[in-house]
Order: structure tokens, then C-alpha cells, then sequence
């Protein structure tokens, strides 16, 4: 491959829909390889205006626009949905800026750009995940001040947030926190893994994948890469919980509950008209393929036009 | 044996009253004593004339101007020329000071506190317990008042309390500023009874009495201060009976 | 082998330009902490202290004394202009505490040094429970067993005297002796070597402030912890220490036993204050 010229980099760009230049994707790269060195440490970076407003995805979109390379695979999915507005829409903004392949099979894709959750699929060594992050500071709820916040995790002074762990399992017997959960990253950093549910909190720890973590608004990639610890906060004599829900998805029939000896996924509520409850699978792709009525192996999905 | 437990030499105390222009007040102008191992020594005198003055500057609560007082414990020391540290360090196990007024205490049950003195010489939990059950009721405090707080006592109890904490585990001098002062006679028999005991056990007691039968039956020998100063010392039985003006309060 | 558990040298602290040059015109001899020609306050200079093991000492002393600068410099809230403080518990005494940067004097408040302040809202977080503000003192130190976290913060609180059944309630609600015990359990919640106690019954009521002192007595005597207790009052002082010493300008002007200098005191400003609060 040949070496970039100054004559490429000033150079009027030929794609109008390309939404990164060069040079940033180059100085996020950096700012990511900063974050892999040091894992769980939150590193600021030059967060550029992008054409999805912040609160929107535009770290993660970053991140994305600066790893991704034009053989790469790319999924973009929301909630575990595919095809929802702000998936899709992310989706096309990477495909034309960079024209990258796209999939909805987690097992088929390079990078996977995620809200709210990680895949059903146990990814591999060569996959990345890219998380959107709302609030990446994990002591927000503690302490506001941000040189006592810089202070706290440089001299890994994280009394705080045990105390509000201890406080809310006496005053309320559980940890309240429902998504966002705070972890411990290779014995030293504490993260929000915020905002993936808690059931996905375990798939993350000694994962054979590359997570990076982009928040455009606050300004920060955080990065855990692979194989490397990341422990929930807990006490010792506090298992940590994943929710569960004694009930199965009524499209694949998964469980709920992950101490079945089956397949589990993570289920979300549908309240019927009748005031009763269905569950079905957050993870669309993988429930679909679960109930071996997808497409076969060997094809892929067919864009319509408006994908 | 030759070498007193504690020699005084030539010990002079003043006060001076920087309040009051620099007022100086005399207290002991040249004190010399020897107090042997196993004796019991009483001094008498009128009202200032220096006994308590005396105590509190071998104990340290006063610091003296001049002179010296030998201790001839372990390898000796000048008490006079000793830290603040050294002090307190001899006041733990080897000094004593029992005085009519209480040291303020917290809310501690007076076994409690008997207890602790012992504990604080190293004694085991379950003896100490047992010493200080024994020396309360040598001092005749009833059962009743061990688990009752210091200043809930009337004098006399309070200051029985101060001596069984003095004594329950004995120091090698003990100094007692007016141990029966506020005693009626059957609890001052007993205190003296104990201080009789003590001095059997070859504790070696400097004391100041204004009660002249105790001094009589307790004290080997009685030192008569007066201005300051030891003018006459010797067997009880010979001393009060030559300077019985002076000495009676 | 060192004698002492806390030793602290030649301790000087000026506020405003720091020549030390400006030392020599205040203190005891010229009435005044304050220095006109280099437009400084010596608030203290030349203190030396030590406490041994089970042993308290006095630092008493009026306002204006530089009793409490003296006390913040060893908490290490402020920044000595010149001295040498040890810990026996931090390499056997050989280092100069003063010398440590702030992370390093930081983590000596988690298990080697404890302070109760005068206003417990320094030392507590008020809108945590009591039981958390000691969880915060033990997970700092590394627990992480929520049941011997919670066996320890009752242990403590039990022996502050602070009745359990508050144990969950935050601090906010609690009276000021009773917030003051809370602050005396989570100091001793990592049994600290060193403690100091900066006017701990300052404030509080007379029959509450009775019960903080004989609590903190009892507790000195059964930790063998060394403690500095900063206060102006005497009865304090001869409730809980062994050895005292008197400031006044920001100078040492008396050291002795605490019964020798409340009966017999040599310094002139020790025996007006003395005078005075015996009255």
C-alpha cells in the first residue's frame, strides 16, 4: 500500500460522503491505542461534530468511522434490533462514508457498533465491538468535583463507590444499578460498562475480543482489550446477579433464566392487551437464527432499499 | 542494707507567682531524707511546712529548684534530672501517689477501674479481677458500689477507691498524702490495716498523716518538717513526744 | 528502635511570603504572630512533640496559639514551611513525612494516621449512614466482605455507644455528640497507630461532652494508640493526656506532665491560663 502524500490529504475528497477526514481518524486511532495500553482508563479525545447529534452515537460512530477499513464487515445494531431508525441510520452514514460490507450476523462481522447490548454470539479473536456510551464517567453518582474524579482513579481511590454499593445493599438488600455496572478493569481502572444490561456484564470478562468504548459528548474512548479481567463490583460474600426472567422468548423459545442447561438470551417485556406479558428475545438476529428458520449459511441478507 | 531506696539532698522548692508581680512563695529550703527499702516514714508538721510539697516533688507534679533525689531502683536514677517520658515510665510501676482527691475518671465501674491498674502492670485478666474483688473489700466497699461510677461516691468511698487503685498491684515506693483524712474510724481501720500489710510486704511507704495514732502505730520512723526543712527525725515513740507542739495541726 | 509512635520536629508554618527571617520578630517575646517587616504570619514556628504508644499528649493553647495549624500540618491538611514529622509505623521512623507527595501522605489516612476534627462534617460524609462512612474507611483499606464490613462498623459503633438501631440512618440526622462518636468509630476503624483529636467536645453540650471524653479516654486506653489532643480546655487535657505542652504565638512555651503543669506551672502565660480556668 502506498504511503499518503500531502497531495492526498489536501485534496479535495472525492467521496462528499465521506464523514471523517484522514488525519482524525489517525489522531482517534491514536487515542484508542492509548486506551488498549491502558486498560479501563478513560482517555479525552478531540470529539468532532458529526452528523448524528451528541446523546445520538457519535462516539461510537467515531470509533467506528476511524478502525473500520474498506474490506471490513460492519453490524450496527440498537437494543439488539437491526432495523431500527438509529441503527440504520448509522449503519448507511459508515457504509458511504467508507464503504464498508454490512451484515446482521454477529458471527460474520469485523466491527459490531452496539447500544445497550453485547451480542448473544460469543464473539472472536479478530472481532471488535464498539460500545456507545452515554456517561462514561463511573463515579458521576459520587462525586462531581472533575479533579477529585481525575485524582480518585489516578490514585485508584475508589472508596466512594464501594460505600454507595454498601449503602444500596442495606438500604435496599440488592446493588440498584441496573445497567452501566460498574467493573473493575484489569485489577485497576473502574469502568461504567454503561449502558448494556447486567446479563451481559459476564461475556466481557477474559473476552477473546477487542472492546472499545466511545463517548462523544464527554469526550472519552475507553478501551478493554482481549482477555483481560473485568469484574463486577461486588463484595466477595454479594454474588453478583444478572436479571432473569422466568419466562421464554415466543419467537425461538429460549429461556430467560441462565442457569437452564439451554440456550438463554437476554428477554425484553411485552405487555399484551390483556394486562398479561410476553418475552421475546432482545438480540433479534440471534433469536431469528435460533429458530434455524433464517437464511442458510451460505446466503446473505439482500438490502431493500431503504436499509 | 547501706544504699537508701530514696535519698534527698538538700531539696529546695519555690513558687513564684508571676500573676502577682513575681511573688515568690517558699516551700522546702533544704530538705534531706533517706528512706530505706521496707520502711514506712511519716511526715509531720504543721500546715505548710512542706510535707505535700515534699511528695509531689519526688512524685514530679511539683518540679523542684535544686537538690537531688536519689532513687536507688534498677541501676538509680536523679529524679530530678529525668524526661517528662522517664517519669511517667517510673509513675507506672515503681512510684506512687495516692492523694485524698480523685483524678478525674470517666465512667468506669470502680472495680473496673481497680482493674485496670492491675491489667496496666501486666497481670493477667482473670487475677486482676480477683486482686481488685480482694482489695475492695479489704477497704470495705461493698460488693454493691463495684459496678457504680467514681463520682456517684460520697469522699470517703471515693478516696478508699483511689487507694485500692494504688495499691492493688504495690509500687516499690508509695507516697500517701492523707490516706485517712476523710475516713470514719472503722474504715480508717481498715485503710490502716492495709497500709500495715503493704509495708509488711516490704512496700516502702512515705506518708503524711495529720492523725497522730496512725502515725504512731504505722510509721518505723517519723521526719518533723517545719519551714521547709527536716528538724527532727527518729522512732515515733521519741519524736512526737518531744516536739508535740509542732507537730500537732 | 524508636520510643515514640509520632514525632515531629522543628515544625514551622508562615502564611504569606515565607522568609523565615519573618520568625524572628514574632512569638511569645514580641506579643504577636504577626510579622510586619515581611508582611507574614508565623502561625507556628520551632514546635517539636512526640507521643509514645498508648501515651496522649496536649497541645493547649488559646486561639491564635498555632495549636490547630500544628494539628493540620500533622493531618496533613496544610503544607509546613518547614519541619520533619515521623511515624514509627512508616519505615521505622526513618522517613520525613513531610517529604511525601500528597498521594502518599493520602494513603497514610487510611490506616496510619486518623483525625477527629472539631466540626465532624469534616471528618464525615452527612448524607451517608454511620455504618457507610466507616464501610468508606475499611474499603479504602481493602475490604471487600459486605458482612465483615458490617460486623466491623457494628463492632465500632457499639463501642462508640452509638445506638445501633441508627446504624443505617444518615449522618445528617444525628446530634453533634453523637455525630462526633460516629467520627471518633471510623477513625479507629483501621486501628490506626496515630490519632489526633482536634477539640473533640468543643461545642457540644456539657453532660454530652462528659460522655465523648470518658468514651475517648476508655478507648485510648484499650487501643494503645498514640494521640495528640489540641484543645484550649484544661479539663479536656487533664481527662485524657499524660504529657502537655502550652503554645502562645505560635510558640512552645511550656512542656511538662499534665499534673505538673496544672499544679505547678513555670511559665508566666501558663500559669495565667491555668489561673484562669481553675479559677
Amino acid at each position: 500500500m502506498k504511503a499518503m502524500t500531502i497531495k492526498d490529504v489536501i485534496s479535495v475528497q472525492r467521496n462528499r460522503n465521506q464523514i471523517m477526514d484522514e488525519h482524525t481518524k489517525r489522531e482517534i486511532r491514536r487515542a484508542v491505542l492509548t486506551a488498549v495500553a491502558v486498560p479501563g482508563y478513560q482517555v479525552p479525545f478531540g470529539s468532532r461534530e458529526m452528523p448524528v447529534s451528541r446523546g445520538w452515537g457519535s462516539g461510537g460512530l467515531q470509533i467506528t468511522v476511524a478502525v473500520v477499513g474498506k474490506e471490513s464487515v460492519l453490524k450496527v445494531y440498537d437494543q439488539g434490533e437491526d432495523g431500527g431508525v438509529n441503527a440504520a441510520n448509522l449503519r448507511r452514514l459508515i457504509r458511504n462514508s467508507e464503504g464498508v460490507k454490512t451484515t446482521t450476523d454477529a458471527r460474520k462481522a469485523d466491527v459490531i457498533q452496539t447500544r445497550h447490548r453485547v451480542p448473544e454470539d460469543e464473539l472472536q479473536e479478530n472481532q471488535i465491538l464498539v460500545l456507545q456510551v452515554p456517561v462514561p464517567e463511573p463515579l458521576r453518582e459520587v462525586e462531581r468535583d472533575m479533579n477529585e474524579l481525575r485524582r480518585m482513579h489516578a490514585e485508584a481511590d475508589y472508596a466512594k463507590i464501594w460505600v454507595s454499593l454498601y449503602e444500596d445493599i442495606v438500604h435496599n438488600g440488592v446493588v440498584m444499578k441496573t445497567t452501566g455496572y460498574p467493573c473493575l478493569i484489569d485489577g485497576r481502572y473502574i469502568i461504567a460498562t454503561t449502558p448494556i444490561p447486567r446479563w451481559d456484564v459476564p461475556k466481557l470478562h477474559q473476552a477473546p475480543f477487542l472492546a472499545l468504548y466511545g463517548a462523544g459528548r464527554e469526550k472519552r474512548i475507553y478501551a478493554v482489550p482481549p482477555y483481560t479481567d473485568v469484574e463486577p463490583l461486588t463484595f466477595d460474600d454479594v454474588p453478583f446477579q444478572v436479571e432473569e426472567v422466568n419466562a421464554v422468548c415466543r419467537s425461538c423459545g429460549c429461556s430467560g433464566m441462565k442457569t437452564d442447561g439451554g440456550e438463554a438470551g437476554y428477554l425484553v417485556e411485552l405487555p399484551q392487551q390483556d394486562g398479561s406479558s410476553q418475552w421475546v428475545c432482545s438480540d433479534t438476529d440471534w433469536c431469528n437464527r435460533q429458530l434455524n428458520t433464517y437464511l442458510p449459511e451460505d446466503q446473505d441478507f439482500k438490502a431493500g432499499e431503504l436499509w | 542494707m547501706d544504699t537508701p531506696l530514696l535519698r534527698i539532698c538538700d531539696l529546695r522548692k519555690s513558687f513564684t507567682l508571676h500573676a502577682v508581680d513575681g511573688r515568690l512563695i517558699e516551700g522546702l529550703n533544704g530538705v534531706d531524707l533517706d528512706i530505706y527499702e521496707g520502711e514506712h516514714v511519716a511526715l509531720a508538721g504543721t500546715s505548710g511546712a512542706g510535707k505535700s510539697t515534699l511528695l509531689r516533688c519526688i512524685y514530679r507534679t511539683y518540679l523542684s529548684d535544686s537538690g537531688s533525689i536519689e532513687f536507688n531502683v534498677g541501676m538509680g536514677y536523679e529524679l530530678t534530672a529525668l524526661t517528662d517520658d522517664q517519669i511517667a515510665d517510673l509513675r507506672e510501676h515503681e512510684i506512687g501517689y495516692v492523694s485524698q482527691f480523685l483524678r478525674a475518671e470517666p465512667r468506669r465501674g470502680v472495680k473496673d477501674i481497680v482493674i485496670k491498674s492491675a491489667l496496666k502492670e501486666g497481670i493477667d485478666e482473670a487475677v486482676a479481677d480477683e486482686m481488685a474483688a480482694a482489695i475492695l473489700t479489704e477497704l470495705n466497699i461493698d460488693e454493691s458500689l463495684w459496678g457504680t461510677y467514681p463520682t456517684l461516691l460520697s469522699g470517703g468511698e471515693k478516696q478508699r477507691v483511689n487507694l485500692a487503685a494504688g495499691i492493688v498491684v504495690a509500687p516499690t515506693l508509695l507516697l500517701l498524702d492523707e490516706p485517712v483524712s476523710a475516713l470514719d474510724p472503722r474504715n480508717r481501720e481498715a485503710v490502716l490495716q492495709v497500709i500495715q500489710r503493704l509495708v509488711e510486704g516490704n512496700t516502702t511507704v512515705l506518708s503524711v498523716f495529720h492523725d497522730l495514732d496512725a502515725m504512731f502505730r504505722l510509721a518505723d520512723r517519723v521526719a518533723v518538717l517545719s519551714n521547709g526543712k527536716v528538724i527532727d527525725q527518729g522512732h515515733p515513740d521519741v519524736v512526737i513526744n518531744r516536739s508535740l507542739e509542732t507537730v500537732a495541726p | 528502635m524508636v520510643n515514640w509512635s509520632v514525632q515531629l520536629q522543628d515544625l514551622g508554618c508562615i502564611y504569606g511570603p515565607n522568609d523565615h527571617a519573618s520568625a524572628d520578630e514574632t512569638g511569645p517575646l514580641f506579643g504577636t504572630n504577626v510579622s510586619e517587616t515581611y508582611d507574614s504570619v508565623v502561625a507556628c514556628w520551632d514546635v517539636n512533640l512526640h507521643a509514645s504508644p498508648g501515651e496522649a499528649l496536649g497541645v493547649i493553647g488559646e486561639s491564635g496559639s498555632g495549636k490547630s495549624t500544628v494539628m493540620r500540618c500533622i493531618a496533613g491538611d496544610q503544607k509546613p514551611t518547614k519541619g520533619d514529622l515521623r511515624l514509627v509505623s512508616v519505615e521505622g521512623g526513618q522517613r520525613n513525612i513531610f517529604e511525601m507527595d500528597d498521594s502518599a501522605r493520602r494513603a497514610l489516612r487510611i490506616d496510619q494516621l486518623a483525625v477527629v476534627y472539631q466540626d465532624p462534617s469534616e471528618g464525615l460524609d452527612l448524607k451517608i449512614s454511620a455504618g457507610g462512612n466507616i464501610a468508606e474507611r475499611l474499603t479504602a483499606a481493602g475490604w471487600r466482605n459486605f458482612k465483615d464490613i458490617r460486623d466491623r462498623a457494628t463492632e465500632l459503633l457499639h463501642r462508640t455507644e452509638v445506638p445501633l438501631n441508627r446504624m443505617d440512618d444518615p449522618v445528617q440526622t444525628f446530634s453533634g455528640g453523637m455525630r462526633q462518636r460516629v467520627q471518633l468509630a471510623k477513625a479507629l476503624a483501621n486501628k490506626p497507630p496515630v490519632l489526633i483529636l482536634d477539640e473533640p467536645t468543643t461545642g457540644l453540650d456539657a453532660s454530652v461532652a462528659a460522655g465523648v471524653l470518658d468514651l475517648i479516654r476508655g478507648l485510648l486506653d484499650e487501643t494503645g494508640i498514640a494521640a495528640v489532643v489540641v484543645s484550649h480546655d484544661f479539663n479536656v487535657v487533664e481527662m485524657l493526656t499524660r504529657r502537655c505542652m502550652v503554645m502562645h504565638h505560635g510558640r512552645t512555651v511550656e512542656v511538662g506532665l499534665t499534673d505538673q503543669l496544672l499544679e505547678d506551672p513555670q511559665h508566666p502565660y501558663s500559669q495565667k491560663l491555668v489561673a484562669a480556668a481553675r479559677g
